[in-house]
């Protein structure tokens, strides 16, 4: 009898197991942010609340990762009582984690994703969400903390934060996202950054030339054929590309086309010399930039995968010297810290000489508390914190005694041990769980409000015992000019011109059609005679025309003439 | 007459519930595989629902407000709808037509080798690419045809030829490449279930058609062609149910600039427009196009099936 109910129970048991196996058995989220129990008498002054705050993180796993250190975890528990947790939504790309996350409908305390500015992708799916009332209403919350409430002061957010992310007028005074990363100083650096292309330097010596002096694409030309019949090696012994892709693999590069390029790429909108706005299909220079790189690979000046190699391979031939022009990369690269590969140019720009474009101040990533999480002022509070000296001492610094001791100024002194870890074993440093060993969890909610010089005496974490590390990147800078060329910068703030697609109404089909020209573009690259090049580039040009591209521009000329929603056309 | 009918079928009814308590242990054991059934694949179709309905992230998929066929209306319009939907039809048609004879004449070579060593040797060769995601075969594909450095290239560059061809990025070579490279990964798995159907063909019908004196083709065109024929109809007709999905991993990798106009299909649209730009009500509303054209090629073609042969499924 027994074996015969043995049989019995045993079918619906595995099937039973094999449909709880594949259920999501965490449950947790909002249940488990109990609130605060009590009063925080006798508490710290940074007291939040008794209770888990959890996040889910839409962004890549290369900066965060889930594990906290217990020890940083313990202390963000005895400052503000708050049992801090996020977790990482992994996908192929962070927007797809995203749309995902948003549809199950099923958020923890807060979210976390990128958004540079409101022209991207990420922007239209949490405007919906807002719109459909998934989040919550920070207005009200941010007045009352102690950093945040600077976002609601006239002039501390860039415009484009302000208007066209956060206070958007159709939300009537109501946010519902924070944007970060924004600088506490307009137009305030935080390294010296000299990106764009790269000559290799024994190549330019060979050749007797000073890089700084090419300008426009026909010198490049030039070079590129004197490289060639240089007949140069890289590091395996193999004749150089004399211009290869870009250093993280292979797309359009604005930079070394400059004189040849119309706005920004991934744009390729500007306001012609007579104001009037234009798409770069609608001027000469799409057909001069497609002949110009026909000429290139014809003869074999240009590496023939450059608008479509993997990182992999275009990263393996810069660390061979198998470019002699990196099409773009930035000084704080490892590999080049001995200055073999040296700036070339600035090139010109489309309409005149290069210019240097600082932004007025930007923002990076954003987060945002779903409607369903209770006590969001906790929330905020604890962002607040995060977002305070105090709270960024703790994770960008770690903890004082194990990681850090402070100077005569009260400002963090890194220890050597650590820093030497670091270099010897990043990812045991980074179990160490602060962003200076490179675990950002703290700038999620905290990366705001930033002027490190200020707050700790040094722009980069280490960099009163750095002697030699970066001497590489702020060589280049010197060799580049970089302080003369900041003097001369141009601060500006506003608007991508793709930052209105979500609120045209053509919005969906016309980013279509900007895709599509840019796949179009490199189409005719490949495309054998400049007939052949033209018909591809009048059929994209079509089609954008018909998905609406004459109301936009001239929507994006409106806008710019608006000084709430200025338009920067250059990058 | 009424009651007579009655009778029967209550007759039937309650053999097969004789048959079903029988055998109950075996129904038992079918059981996991309904729930699997149930909870993967029939409940989720009540997501279909999207592709009439406006979703919004707070009121679910029940809760949102009803749109009709909008999506419908507005994938017919769009001007790249044509082009995708030739594209699809091009590329599945070669998959499904062109493709077809492959395996089977894999598998007649495979059933003729006698040497056991080598038959199990190349057959373990032609078996493996299957187990290759696209990520890597189309990673090879881009090493191999790679302009001035692939392997191609420099042959052709060995020989006196030009060997800078970017292949990959002309849509002149997107057939080929497309199509080699479904062969060359596909052709010795498909070929498994035809070696399957062949060895299960009568040797005596072979020993008849030998004391006849038919040689070798004589025997594959005679008798193992005809013997295998219901596994070749059934396996085409539950093809055709995927003739508007023409392979998504495949396609979504081969995708350059350069070939775009033809390597753009419905499958990579959908993640395109659905995914990425979040629109799920219109990804869902191309998908479902997608499953009812395939479903009504697959009745229509087994009751053609059905009336010019014996075969059908059912």
């Amino acid at each position: 009898m027994s074996k015969r109910w043995a049989k019995f129970m045993a079918i619906p048991v595995m099937a039973s197991m094999l449909i709880a196996g594949c259920t999501n058995g965490d449950k947790d989220s909002n249940a488990s942010a109990t609130a605060s129990a009590g009063s925080s008498a006798g508490k710290p002054a940074t007291w939040v609340a008794d209770r888990k705050i959890k996040g889910l993180v839409f962004m890549g796993t290369d900066d965060y990762t889930e594990d906290m250190n217990p020890e940083i975890k313990a202390k963000i528990k005895e400052l503000t009582g708050v049992d801090f947790e996020i977790q990482i939504m992994k996908a192929d790309h962070s927007i797809d984690g995203l749309i995902a996350g948003l549809a199950a409908n099923d958020l923890p305390d807060f979210i976390a994703f990128y958004l540079n500015n409101s022209g991207r992708p990420e922007m239209p799916v949490v405007l919906k969400a807002a719109r459909e009332g998934m989040f919550t209403d920070l207005t009200p919350l941010l007045k009352d903390t102690k950093i945040y409430s600077k976002y609601e002061q006239e002039g501390f957010l860039p415009l484009d934060t302000q208007y066209g992310v956060m206070f958007r007028p159709e939300f009537n005074g109501s946010t519902y996202f924070v944007h970060m990363n924004v600088n506490r100083q307009g137009g305030y650096d935080t390294r010296k950054y000299v990106g764009g292309p790269y000559i290799r330097k024994d190549i330019a010596d060979s050749l007797n030339l000073d890089p700084s002096t090419i300008k426009t694409t026909d010198q490049l030309y030039e070079l590129a054929k004197k490289i060639k019949d240089g007949h140069f090696k890289d590091t395996n012994g193999k004749e150089i590309s004399p211009i290869g892709p870009n250093y993280w693999g292979g797309q359009e590069i604005g930079r070394l086309f400059a004189d040849l390029e119309w706005g920004d790429v991934g744009q390729f909108i500007k306001q012609d010399k007579d104001g009037k706005v234009l798409h770069e299909a609608e001027t000469p220079y799409a057909m001069k930039k497609v002949e110009y790189v026909q000429k290139l690979l014809k003869e074999k000046l240009l590496q023939p995968e450059f608008f479509t190699m993997d990182e992999s391979r275009s990263t393996e031939g810069a660390l061979n010297g198998s470019w002699g022009i990196i099409a773009d990369m930035h000084n704080y690269l490892e590999f080049n810290q001995d200055m073999h590969y040296v700036p070339l140019g600035p090139l010109n720009a489309v309409d005149g000489p290069y210019q240097m474009q600082v932004a007025f101040k930007s923002g990076y990533s954003a987060w945002a508390i779903p409607s369903s999480t209770k006590k969001p002022e906790e929330v905020v509070k604890f962002a607040d914190f995060l977002a305070s000296r105090e709270g960024k001492l703790l994770w960008r610094y770690g903890l004082e005694g194990r990681d850090y001791t402070l100077d005569k100024d009260g400002n963090p002194l890194v220890k050597q041990e650590v820093l030497d870890l670091k270099a010897k074993d990043p990812n045991e440093a980074k179990k160490l769980g602060f962003g200076g060993v490179g675990n950002y969890w703290g700038e999620l909610l905290g990366g705001t409000d930033i002027d490190y010089m200020a707050d700790f005496g040094e722009m980069e974490y280490g960099d009163k015992l750095k002697k030699d590390e970066d001497q590489g990147a702020l060589k280049i800078a010197n060799y580049w000019h970089w302080d003369d060329k900041r003097k001369a910068a141009r601060i500006v703030d506003g608007y991508t011109p793709n930052s209105f697609l979500g609120e045209f109404d053509r919005g969906t089909d016309l980013k279509a059609a900007f895709d599509n020209y840019k796949d179009s573009l490199v189409q005719a690259y490949y495309s054998k005679t400049s007939e052949a090049a033209q018909k591809i580039l009048d059929n994209a040009l079509k089609q954008m025309k018909a998905a609406g591209l004459d109301d936009y521009l001239k929507l994006v000329a409106d806008k710019n003439n608006d000084p709430k929603t200025k338009v920067i056309f250059d990058q | 007459m009424q009651q007579k009918k009655t009778t029967r079928s209550d007759g039937r009814g309650s053999a097969l519930w004789k048959s079903v308590v029988q055998h109950r242990y075996l129904y038992y054991m079918l059981l996991p595989c309904i729930a699997f059934f149930i909870v993967f694949s029939y409940i989720p179709m009540g997501g279909l629902l999207l592709a009439f309905k406006e979703y919004k992230f707070n009121k679910g998929i029940l809760g949102s407000p009803w749109v009709g066929f909008d999506y419908f209306k507005t994938f017919f319009s769009s001007y790249q709808s044509g082009q995708l939907i030739k594209n699809t039809l091009i590329i599945s048609a070669m998959k499904l037509f062109l493709y077809l004879p492959f395996p089977i004449i894999l598998a007649l070579m495979f059933n003729e080798v006698r040497a056991k060593w080598f038959k199990n040797v190349s057959q373990s060769v032609m078996y493996l690419p299957h187990f290759l995601s696209w990520v890597v075969v189309v990673g090879l594909i881009q090493r191999v045809l790679a302009p001035d450095t692939g392997l191609l290239n420099q042959l052709i560059s060995g020989m006196g030829g030009d060997g800078s061809t970017y292949y990959m990025m002309d849509p002149k070579y997107f057939y080929q490449i497309m199509f080699g490279s479904h062969l060359w990964k596909s052709i010795g798995w498909d070929s498994i279930i035809y070696m399957a159907a062949i060895s299960g063909v009568n040797p005596d019908m072979y020993e008849a058609a030998k004391i006849d004196g038919a040689g070798k083709l004589r025997e594959v065109w005679s008798i193992t062609l005809p013997s295998i024929m219901p596994t070749i109809v059934i396996l085409f007709i539950l093809s055709l149910g995927n003739i508007l999905s023409a392979g998504f991993d495949q396609l979504y990798l081969l995708r350059t600039p350069g070939n775009m106009q033809l390597s753009d299909i419905l499958d990579t649209y959908i993640i395109r427009v659905g995914l990425q730009s979040g629109q799920y009500g219109y990804a869902t509303a191309v998908g479902m196009m997608q499953g009812l054209i395939g479903l009504v090629l697959v009745v229509l073609a087994n009751r053609i099936s059905r009336k010019v042969s014996d075969t059908s499924l059912w």
